[in-house]
């Protein structure tokens, strides 16, 4: 069932979400400016997870490797959302998000992979994520976190 | 019925026979909403990806399954981004081949494996087959000056 058009603005209802940001109709407005980081090494995932994201009014990134989500980060980017994959080819995602936290970075961490497993699990919340979920995205799950996210800014 | 209302008679007919069968699911509708006017090769973009991806871990996984010592964890890597990517565009069936086989890969059965191999090719054939020609159907409905409903 495809989720309602959510709307979250500055009190004054009604208003539907239909502004157009770079282009783009978006389905939802947040009080404050998000920002999603994505990190996957599949193309098609990446690809997705971006627009999912971008489609619901957050300004995303996407990397293809762990190195190069520390990389950024350690550039002095920051953002209120990271996605990042369990499984990337080099440093693995556990290794990312550990350095990620290390740099003392407060983003909300939500970790993927395509089969969740108790061991898997176990790792990726031992790295510092705070959520864990099985692909794909579902707006579903992830508009409730992105609202969680902007009510605490 | 006049050309174009056939045509989208055809293309609303046809995109539901493959949700009934299993082949696609909601996700693919979560696809489609992603298309707009600022984006709007999206899904056929998305869908062209797919079976890039596909057709090379196709091919990885029987290279790997072909080796003298096989090595399950690079099967189960491969077999793991299928799932990721089938899942994504709501390539159902494929997807819930894919389940089975890591099952195998766990179990590190070879015969269960191969099985899988075969039938997750076959499902994919399958699903690349429908796909095309729903997207043949949405190209006629477009050159004859109708839209695509949504």
């Amino acid at each position: 069932m495809a989720p309602t058009i959510e709307s979250v603005n500055q009190g004054n209802g009604g208003f539907e979400g239909n502004n157009k940001r770079s282009d783009r109709f978006v389905k939802a407005t947040w009080k404050n400016k998000l920002t999603a980081l994505v990190v996957d090494n599949g193309e098609l995932c990446r690809v997705l997870e971006r627009e999912n994201l971008r489609a619901y009014g957050v300004e995303t990134v996407a990397v293809e490797t762990g190195e190069a989500a520390v990389e950024l980060i350690a550039s002095g980017s920051t953002f209120n959302l990271i996605f990042i994959d369990m499984y990337l080819p080099t440093m693995s995602g556990p290794e990312a998000v550990r350095q990620i936290r290390a740099m003392g970075a407060r983003s909300k961490i939500i970790g993927l992979t395509a089969f969740i497993t108790e061991k898997d699990e176990q790792d990726f919340f031992a790295a510092g994520i705070d959520e864990f979920f099985e692909k794909p995205l579902d707006p579903d799950w992830f508009v409730p976190i992105i609202r969680e996210v902007d009510n605490q800014i | 019925m006049d050309g174009v209302a056939q045509l989208q008679k055809q293309l609303v007919d046809y995109t539901a026979s493959l949700f009934q069968e299993g082949f696609l699911d909601e996700q693919f509708n979560q696809l489609q909403q992603l298309q707009d006017e600022s984006n709007p090769d999206f899904v056929v973009e998305v869908v062209s990806l797919f079976f890039e991806d596909s057709e090379r871990l196709l091919n990885e996984l029987a290279k790997a399954l072909e080796q003298k010592t096989i090595d399950f964890r690079k099967v189960d890597a491969h077999v793991h981004q299928f799932k990721g990517s089938s899942s994504s565009i709501g390539a159902q069936r494929v997807q819930k081949v894919c389940i089975a086989f890591r099952n195998y890969c766990e179990e590190q059965n070879i015969e269960g494996c191969l099985k899988c191999l075969q039938q997750v090719k076959h499902e994919y054939s399958l699903v690349k087959s429908k796909l095309e020609t729903l997207f043949k159907i949405e190209k006629q409905l477009i050159a004859a000056g109708g839209s695509i409903p949504t």
